[in-house]
């Protein structure tokens, strides 16, 4: 043989011996050794014969008998030594306790027990999970060859979950005669565990390391060896029961808490439960736990009586707003928003408080209203300065609306800052919240509907006063509040044209300060846009050219070098029509009638004018000046000689005043220049010589002749109003301590409308809006050339939303107009659709 | 992050610079040799195969041709996706702030590529050392099993260290602890800041040094801590330390400088190693291990001893194969065992007649480096003997050969693995049971290429025996196959009756034994393999039969279709063997699919070849049986020569070796049938 090959080969090497013989006597090591770690001595074992005891068994291919060795010896081994211990645990008491929910025994007596019967399985937990670590270590080359090669769960899983097969879900049925049920011991576990938890919420002090070395127990513990993660005893057997209970304990403690408390310790409770159910999970059961207990927690104790606690009278959502109890605003918050991201409850009825606060404003207002009209010239009880005013003289209808505008842009105010807090300090600036606040206070500001008349009176009388008595950084607050206000109005366009009357008359009578003004425009562009403000500003621009114009003119007089001594100093605006109100421009005013008839102006004047006419023509030709008489004032120094026969007093010496009068009142003054003493002049006469509308001058003959501080004529007779029939005369013995003296202007455009006035307003606004729909629709008709009446409705109502909400009716009236004049037709078969005609 | 252009050509310049200050090693020298050219070539081609052959044949693969271009760059800018993964496998170096890698990047084909580039984690696979590092590194955390003997302390820290790693990263350490190895604690100098000693203590255990000396809330100033560690350099003696701190901003200057120092510290923890662990090895009577008595604190401060088994024949029958001199008259006198059983009895009988008294050998190591095998990690972390703090060292026995041991505990210390192909097998089994797979692995791989580089244990034998006849004189040189190298094995031929004597390196059979037992995947193939090229010589054997049957025993639940697997591989490996031969001239056309060779063919080719001496073989079951009597006598190898012509292993002659192939092949696929049928293995 050897000759065939001439090869030699290596000896066989036998490393292994193949010897099946060898199982048994490893096996009898290894057992050995796994009784000893069983009972604590595993100090005098080698790991390594141990090792190398299994590693043998392993290469000779027994593994898989290793493996059922090791499994079945475990099991004999809860059998004969653990099971009595746990069983002789399980006393009859705890069963009945526990299980059967037996009344009559102390939270204490069961505690103990309970508890005695935890650190029970505790101990063996630990003895069991101690020893398999290290029989686990010792058969590590079974786990990591055998056990792998044939996908079974490692040894180590399997034998821990002996304990769950062994000890958990073993069935107790002996322990006591007299029970014939059967009892299985997690549940008896389960049952404990949760009765402890139940005591710790009702204020007992547990062992709450015991529990959570339980609960961590069933974390390692799985339904099956393959340990599949969320397969954890703790998650499908005890988190089950916990949650239920837990949902039972609350639904409780909630109907309890309904009956017996009130929304605020609700709130406080709640809170509280939720806290202590956080910590609980990290101290007591599993952090696996916390958010779902939280949501049970939401549920029952949030969720489930929301609506009746916020119900509550006295203690619920309204008195909270309305006593201010920010505390407990924000708890409710804050819970509500953990139960509901919508939090639907707490918008509706905070949107309900806020609109019937501000319809009480609204209502509070019409009774102020009726009782200081009642009591016109008297006492009204009315708060502020519309009292005072009621007392110091009649209070005309005028100032009456004034100071109702005032009271209810402040009450207004006041309400909106009021939820401006809450909103911050309670409800973390919510957006949800702050928008469902805005919109309700939007829908009460705008069913009120003078809020734009209001909304601008308040301003002009804040910028009027704010000349005198307030520091800037108070106007500013002031004129912040307006914008807010003006945010909620839908109908712009009217706020617009009281604006715009308003700020007229305080550009031209010098009423308040300009740069304030241009700063309150300059704040409303920024808020509204460009076209909002464009007027206002082309105002301001006329007024700063007149300034020019006029210090021009005087240059130019002064050029002249024409030493006229009755030389009249004149001071000029200049206003374009368009960017003025036409109250002002005194075109189209109230009656029509005499409106566009001029008056006739004295002969010095209407020099003057004529050399203005000629001077302003010099640069623009072309252009057209109209004289507005009703808008002017003129000062004229006048001289009253000493009256005969008084000796002594004021009146024994010449005196000089310098009256400051409406261009009316000028002219009507200079008439009695020309007259001698004694004579008078009747209000016909007047009227013939001047040309004044009859109104116009009747308020003007009224101020000079009834108001005591500037009574510079005298009328027969002495009454209070005027009338055609009475005469007037020169008062030579007017007397003033004041060397200036103003007239007050009796004007006929009050300052708050009547109702009269109110529906010419609106009548006249409606006129614009419907020239800005007619603009719209033919816009968007332009564009595109063919479309259907909702469509272009939908889309003329988009346009429009910026300046006011447009009325449908309105619209529609609009486009038919169109149609009959000719820019659109209806699409033939189709006639809801409609066509623009180039 | 992908640099920009201009960015990428300052890269060159700076990286350059560098270079040639000395301060970096060029990583990527140029090269000429025709190999990288024609590695670049295939590179550029995409020629997995190619590239994967020179790579294996040692081409530098992070070399540059003359236009700078490295394999690297080459391979993505052809977007070959598949070779750049290879490639960066194989150690191309994609270090993140070079030039190359950039230029790689920047180069990439396709977004694929480019991430893949990106994503390539350079520290993980480029540094072998990195795993040794990152041990000595953890132990510096690690808490269980307890490894420390040695506590520093200072005013408001304590560190807790390892004086075999201390002693050996510095001379002061090392003279310190010889002359009072009782130390336990040490007070460390008030005057050097905590922050000094910390920077220190992470630079002998080899991590990375923070960039910031100074924390925010530390109490010393910068210089303060840079003057401890000055003082502490120039004590400790650990002069490269002070480089270190210095090179902490630059990331590639301080990942070099990590890499020389690890190479440095395995360097001397290898001398402190020999100096230690192996010099104090000692031998006693294995009846007399129980009285060894260790201190503690012994002067080596090793916290265990480790003991392994000298061979004894008597105790347990372990043979041992060192072939020696003396052997070889040994199997002159009785022949090549046939049986392993008859092989042992009668080997060990004869070979030392006298008995010697068993002697083990000890080795007192340091748990510290033990626990790099979870085997002692877990048995030092349990609460087991072998954890408890006795007065004595305990003697923990490993189940091997002191030899092997040594290879272990050299392995576990510095990493270095040098396996003889001897000692492969059973350091084989000791690692798989010690659960140390690198190591595994190596020894698997040793068997694998049976100690040397080029595979020449499996070299077509029938040609090399045939040359080895014309050319009559060893070492023999293969002429058919360009591959194969000289056919020289460790044994090596020797000769002996005036007849080359083929001393095979391994035993096979033991060699997929253990492939077996220990699921290594690569000796299973090897064996198969290593079967496949001299088939000739065992397919006759009783005990390969016996392993054919093992093979099929070892699938559970065998139905008859199922295949054999070892007889499966030893088929296709047996197919490669010739095949490659056929394919060279075509004969592979002659093939059909179940691998048998179309005998017309055969016949019409050896027709072709006008060889009167040649009978062609014929299908049919006599002319077989004809063949089996013929082959017994045939294996035999007759000497006389063939003139020109080549023998089949049935002995005819034939024209030339191709021809030899296909009858050759015939033969042994025959052979393979007609045993499984005795075995009554169909398949």
């Amino acid at each position: 043989m050897a000759s065939r090959t001439n090869k030699i080969r290596p000896i066989r090497k036998p490393i292994m011996n193949r010897d099946q013989g060898e199982f048994e006597p490893c096996w009898a090591l290894l057992r050995d050794a796994m009784t000893d770690i069983h009972l604590q001595n595993a100090g005098r074992l080698s790991f390594e014969q141990l090792y190398r005891a299994s590693y043998k068994i392993v290469l000779r291919k027994k593994g898989a008998l290793l493996y059922e060795r090791v499994r079945d010896f475990e099991q004999e081994w809860f059998r004969d030594h653990i099971m009595p211990n746990i069983a002789a645990l399980i006393t009859k008491n705890l069963i009945n306790i526990s299980l059967l929910q037996h009344p009559g025994s102390s939270s204490h007596e069961r505690r103990e027990m309970g508890e005695k019967f935890l650190r029970g399985i505790r101990d063996s937990w630990t003895d069991h999970n101690r020893s398999m670590n290290m029989i686990a270590d010792v058969l590590m080359y079974l786990d990591r060859v055998y056990t792998l090669e044939t996908k079974q769960p490692s040894l180590f899983a399997v034998t821990i979950g002996l304990f769950r097969d062994n000890v958990l879900q073993s069935h107790i049925g002996t322990a006591a005669d007299d029970i014939e049920q059967d009892f299985v011991v997690f549940d008896i576990l389960c049952a404990v565990i949760l009765d402890l938890i139940n005591m710790e919420r009702d204020g007992d002090i547990i062992n709450r390391n015991l529990v959570r070395k339980i609960t961590a127990m069933l974390e390692s513990l799985y339904e099956t060896d393959d340990e599949i993660e969320n397969q954890r005893l703790y998650l499908t057997l005890f988190e089950p029961r916990y949650l239920e209970a837990s949902t039972e304990f609350y639904r409780k403690e909630c109907e309890k808490l309904v009956q017996e408390a009130n929304c605020s310790t609700w709130l406080r409770h709640a809170q509280r439960r939720l806290n202590e159910e956080r910590e609980r999970c990290g101290t007591t059961v599993s952090i696996m736990t916390t958010d779902k207990i939280a949501s049970v927690v939401e549920k029952e104790l949030i969720e489930a009586k929301l609506d009746v606690f916020l119900a509550m009278e006295g203690s619920g959502l309204k008195p909270m707003i309305d006593n201010d109890r920010l505390d407990d605003l924000s708890i409710l918050y804050q819970l509500i928003s953990r139960v509901d991201s919508t939090k639907s409850a707490l918008k509706v009825i905070l949107q309900r408080r806020v609109r019937e606060l501000g319809q009480e404003i609204e209502k509070a207002l019409k009774n102020t209203d009726f009782s200081v009209a009642g009591a016109a010239a008297g006492d009204g009880e009315d708060a502020g300065e519309a009292a005072e005013k009621a007392k110091a003289q009649t209070l005309n209808p005028a100032q009456q609306q004034t100071a109702a505008a005032i009271k209810w842009v402040d009450d207004v105010l006041q309400l909106k800052d009021k939820f401006d807090r809450i909103l911050s300090d309670c409800f973390c600036d919510d957006l949800l919240l702050q928008s469902a606040i805005t919109r309700s206070f939007s829908d009460f500001i705008n069913s009120f509907n003078r809020s734009s008349e209001y909304v601008s009176l308040f301003i002009d009388d804040n910028l009027k006063r704010g000349i005198k008595t307030k520091t800037e950084a108070e106007v500013d607050a002031v004129l912040d509040k307006a914008i807010v206000l003006l945010r909620y109005l839908s109908d712009r366009d009217m706020f617009e044209r009281y604006y715009q009357k308003h700020l007229a008359k305080r550009l031209l009578h010098g009423k308040s300060e300009i740069h304030t003004e241009k700063e309150m425009v300059s704040r409303m562009k920024s808020e509204m846009g460009n076209h909002f403000t464009s007027k206002f500003e082309g105002m301001f621009k006329d007024m700063e050219l007149s300034k020019d114009l006029t210090d021009n003119y005087r240059d130019h007089i002064a050029s002249l070098g024409d030493a006229d001594h009755k030389k009249v100093d004149l001071n000029i605006n200049v206003l374009t029509t368009n960017n003025w109100p036409p109250e002002v421009m005194g075109g189209g005013t109230s009656k029509g009638e005499g409106a566009k008839t001029d008056c006739f102006y004295p002969p010095e004047i209407k020099r003057l004018q004529e050399s203005f006419y000629k001077y302003y023509l010099k640069d623009r030709s072309g252009r057209v000046l109209t004289w507005v008489s009703s808008a002017g004032n003129a000062d004229i120094k006048c001289v009253f000689p000493k009256v005969p026969g008084k000796e002594t007093g004021p009146l024994s010496k010449e005196r000089r005043y310098e009256l400051n009068v409406s261009t009316y009142g000028m002219i009507v003054l200079m008439l009695f220049n020309d007259l001698e003493d004694g004579e008078s002049l009747s209000f016909d006469e007047i009227q013939a010589k001047t040309n004044i509308p009859a109104p116009e001058l009747m308020r003007t003959l009224a101020s000079l002749s009834s108001v005591p501080k500037c009574r510079v004529l005298l009328k027969e007779p002495a009454t209070k109003n005027v009338k055609n029939t009475d005469k007037f005369s020169y008062n030579a013995q007017f007397v003033s301590k004041a060397i200036r003296i103003k007239a007050p202007v009796i004007s006929s455009i009050s300052k708050v409308e009547g109702d009269e006035e109110r529906k010419e307003t609106e009548r006249k606004n409606d006129q614009t809006r419907a020239h800005v729909i007619d603009a719209a629709v033919v816009r968007i008709m332009k564009q595109r050339k063919l479309l259907a009446h909702t469509k272009l409705v939908n889309e003329v109502i988009s346009q429009l939303m910026g300046r006011f909400k447009p009325d449908v009716p309105l619209i529609k009236k609009r486009i038919e107009d169109l149609l009959a004049r000719e820019y659109l037709e209806r699409v033939e078969g189709d006639s809801s659709t409609y066509r623009y005609l180039a | 992050m992908v640099l920009r252009k201009d960015q990428l050509e300052l890269k060159l310049k700076d990286d350059e610079q560098l270079i040639r200050q000395g301060i970096l090693r060029n990583e990527h020298p140029f090269e000429d040799s025709p190999e990288f050219h024609e590695f670049i070539h295939a590179c550029r081609r995409g020629d997995l195969k190619h590239c994967q052959e020179l790579i294996s044949g040692g081409v530098n693969i992070n070399g540059k041709d003359k236009y700078d271009y490295t394999p690297l760059i080459i391979a993505s800018l052809c977007g070959h996706y598949e070779l750049v993964q290879l490639l960066l496998e194989s150690g191309a170096l994609a270090d993140p702030d070079s030039f190359e890698r950039e230029r790689a990047v920047y180069n990439a084909l396709n977004n694929k590529i480019r991430n893949l580039l990106l994503s390539y984690d350079y520290t993980k696979t480029a540094d072998p050392l990195q795993a040794w590092s990152s041990h000595i590194t953890s132990l510096l955390v690690r808490e269980i099993p307890k490894t420390t003997d040695i506590t520093l302390l200072t005013a408001s820290e304590s560190f807790h260290l390892h004086k075999f790693i201390l002693s050996s990263r510095s001379p002061y350490f090392r003279r310190k602890f010889a002359e009072a190895p009782e130390t336990a604690t040490w007070k460390l100098s008030h005057s050097i800041p905590v922050e000094a000693f910390r920077v220190v203590i992470r630079y002998l255990y080899l991590g990375e040094l923070p960039r910031d000396l100074v924390g925010p809330r530390s109490a010393a100033t910068e210089e303060e801590v840079f003057k401890g560690i000055d003082k502490l350099c120039k004590q400790l003696e650990i002069a490269h330390l002070w480089e270190a701190v210095l090179s902490t901003t630059d990331r590639r200057l301080a990942r070099q400088r990590h890499q020389d120092e690890v190479q440095r510290a395995q360097a001397q923890v290898t001398a402190y190693f020999r100096d230690t662990v192996l010099k104090h090895k000692f031998t006693v009577d294995t009846r007399r291990v129980r009285d060894v008595k260790w201190p503690r604190d012994n002067a080596i401060s090793a916290n265990c001893l480790l003991r392994a088994d000298e061979f004894d024949e008597f105790d347990e029958g372990e043979g041992e194969d060192v072939v020696e001199p003396a052997e070889e008259s040994l199997i002159s006198s009785n022949g090549i065992p046939i049986g392993p059983i008859a092989a042992l009895n009668s080997t060990n009988g004869t070979s030392n007649g006298a008995k010697k008294p068993k002697r083990s050998v000890l080795f007192p190591v340091h748990k510290a480096f033990l626990i790099r095998s979870p085997y002692f990690e877990t048995m030092f972390s349990s609460e087991f003997m072998e954890a408890k703090e006795t007065e004595h060292l305990h003697v923990i026995k490993v189940d091997c050969l002191p030899e092997v041991l040594e290879i272990i505990l050299t392995f576990l210390y510095t990493e270095k693995s040098d396996c003889p192909l001897e000692l492969a097998l059973d350091l084989l089994y000791a690692t798989d049971m010690l659960l140390l797979d690198k190591l595994k692995t190596k020894a698997a791989v040793a068997i694998s290429t049976l100690g040397s580089g080029t595979s020449n244990a499996l070299v077509d034998r029938t040609h090399g025996g045939a040359a080895d006849e014309l050319q009559q004189s060893p070492p023999a040189t293969s002429t058919s196959t360009p591959s194969s190298g000289q056919q020289q094995t460790p044994g090596s031929s020797t000769e002996r009756d005036g007849q080359p004597v083929e001393v095979e390196p391994i035993n096979v059979y033991d060699v997929i034994h253990a492939a077996w037992d220990l699921k290594v995947q690569r000796l299973e193939d090897f064996a198969a393999k290593y079967l496949a090229s001299r088939l000739e010589d065992y397919i006759d054997e009783e005990e390969f039969a016996e392993l054919i049957q093992e093979s099929a025993s070892r699938l559970k639940r065998r139905e008859e279709t199922d295949t054999i697997e070892l007889l499966d591989d030893i088929r296709y490996y047996l197919g490669e063997r010739f095949r490659f031969r056929f394919e060279g001239d075509g004969i592979g056309e002659m093939l059909n699919e179940e691998g048998e060779i179309d005998a017309a063919q055969v016949e019409g080719l050896a027709a072709e070849a006008e060889d009167g001496e040649i009978r062609p073989e014929q299908p049919s079951d006599g002319q077989r049986e004809v063949e089996g009597e013929e082959e017994r006598r045939s294996t035999e190898r007759d000497g006389e020569e063939g003139g020109g012509g080549v023998r089949t292993l049935d002995g005819k002659l034939v024209e030339d070796e191709f021809v030899s192939d296909a009858v050759n092949y015939q033969i042994l696929l025959e052979k393979i049938d007609k045993m499984l049928d005795r075995l009554k293995l169909g398949a």
